[in-house]
């Protein structure tokens, strides 16, 4: 399965085309909650805790004003993206202190194996490790736009 | 929260913790950008919600981690995540069914309605 190939993956309902908030705890609460109306996450605390977890075992963010929150939870009901972007950057803690302007929240059903849930996590990765792909999700002015981008990764 | 709910948080923790632990998956994490350190911290986690459980349930839930790897299971469509086995409507109609804490008759890992 790629992010191009599972529509499920894709859903204009999971974008914040502006995150209202500059906290990172906030932040992640603001995507987990989408999750949670869009029926993706069943325990919507225990998954922000899961998350808030796993940033205090090192920051997800990985430099470049990207940052991929990750989860493999049993409270995820399907795989998903969950796609933010913020113009005025949160502090998360990045590897080169540069404030986050994208976000990419990667939620895996608890009952995926590791490699799994790495692969997935690795293709959202590899959508923001290009400049020009990065560039274009911040310029996105829909989802359909944001759609694309991650659709070429895909293919 | 809930009795269910520090069961479910604790099958997390636990996933996480294996992750963790296992030299294979930060290698691969690693290549992706990110450090998975602070395990005492994890663990000390795990350790405080493990004891803030009630003991039936840890029973429970530890046998049937010891014996399948995990130890809570996801409910989809009546059917357990863990064994595969499709739930009797009885289980599935009990009221409190996805709420309080209920074993999966086949297997024994504790259920989480999703």
């Amino acid at each position: 399965m790629t992010l191009g190939t599972a529509p499920s993956v894709l859903d204009p309902s999971l974008y914040i085309p502006e995150l209202k908030t500059r906290r990172k705890d906030a932040a992640l609460a603001d995507l987990v909650s989408l999750a949670h109306q869009a029926g993706v996450v069943r325990g919507p605390e225990l998954l922000r805790e899961l998350l808030v977890m796993r940033e205090r075992l090192g920051s997800t963010a990985i430099g470049k004003g990207v940052a991929l929150p990750h989860a493999r939870s049993l409270t995820v009901n399907r795989p998903q993206l969950v796609v933010a972007r913020s113009r005025r950057g949160i502090d998360w803690d990045a590897p080169d202190e540069l404030p986050v302007t994208l976000v990419l929240l990667t939620l895996t059903p608890g009952e995926w194996g590791e490699e799994a849930h790495h692969a997935f996590l690795g293709r959202a990765a590899a959508v923001a490790r290009l400049q020009r792909n990065r560039q274009r999700l911040l310029d996105a002015a829909s989802f359909d736009d944001v759609a694309s981008v991650l659709r070429e990764v895909g293919r | 929260m809930t009795a269910l709910g520090q069961l479910v948080y604790l099958g997390d923790l636990d996933l996480l913790l294996r992750e963790a632990r296992d030299e294979a998956s930060r290698l691969r994490l690693r290549k992706l950008g990110f450090e998975l350190a602070g395990l005492e911290r994890l663990e000390a986690a795990r350790e405080r919600l493990a004891a803030a459980i009630e003991r039936r349930w840890m029973v429970m839930y530890e046998r049937a981690r010891q014996r399948y790897g995990r130890g809570v299971a996801a409910v989809r469509e009546r059917v357990c995540q863990g064994c595969f086995v499709t739930l009797p409507t009885s289980v599935a109609s009990r009221p409190g069914a996805g709420e309080t804490p209920g074993l999966c008759e086949s297997c024994g890992r504790v259920l989480f309605w999703g």
